[in-house]
């Protein structure tokens, strides 16, 4: 049962979970360092949170522009 | 990871594909958090712990209680940011 279709489908999906979960992880660490520059607090600013969101999609703006260049040399 | 390993089939006892994806999943949860609390505990200390002193001081350890917290809810906005931006 190991090699029936219905586990590699199971296993494909909880591989790309757990690559989404590694990506929001690593994420957190690049926007972390960037946008909590103090002490941090018992809430975070507005400026703090609005910059942690904003980190994340302009990463993904980033890679989308990194692969297309990337694609353009190939 | 080497933490679970694979059946080898044919040989094994026939465990039900429930069984086997349940003991994937918690497997893959375990290593996660695992995995999580060590950036946690890389990034608070960095944040909290500027001159190692003899002990922790009161103001060093609610500073880590303050760290574990926000870095927890920066890893929710990350991840709806991520998540809103897919439409």
């Amino acid at each position: 049962m190991e090699n029936s279709p219905e586990f590699q489908q199971l296993i494909t999906q909880e591989r790309e979970k757990a690559m989404v979960n590694e990506m929001i992880a690593k994420l957190t660490t690049v926007c972390w360092d960037k946008c909590i520059t103090g002490t941090p607090g018992s809430k975070f600013s507005s400026s703090e949170s609005s910059c942690l969101t904003n980190c994340a999609q302009r990463y993904m703006d980033m890679s989308l522009i990194i692969m297309k260049r990337f694609q353009n040399m190939q | 990871m080497d933490s679970f390993s694979s059946p080898s089939v044919g040989s094994s006892p026939k465990f039900s594909t429930e069984d086997l994806m349940g003991q994937l999943k918690v497997q893959l949860a375990q290593a996660y958090a695992e995995e999580f609390l060590e950036t946690v505990r890389g990034k608070c200390f960095e944040k909290c712990i500027t001159k190692p002193g003899s002990s922790l001081s009161g103001s060093e350890s609610s500073c880590i209680s303050r760290c574990v917290d926000r870095y927890i809810e920066a890893n929710g906005i990350i991840g709806r940011a991520l998540f809103n931006a897919q439409r």
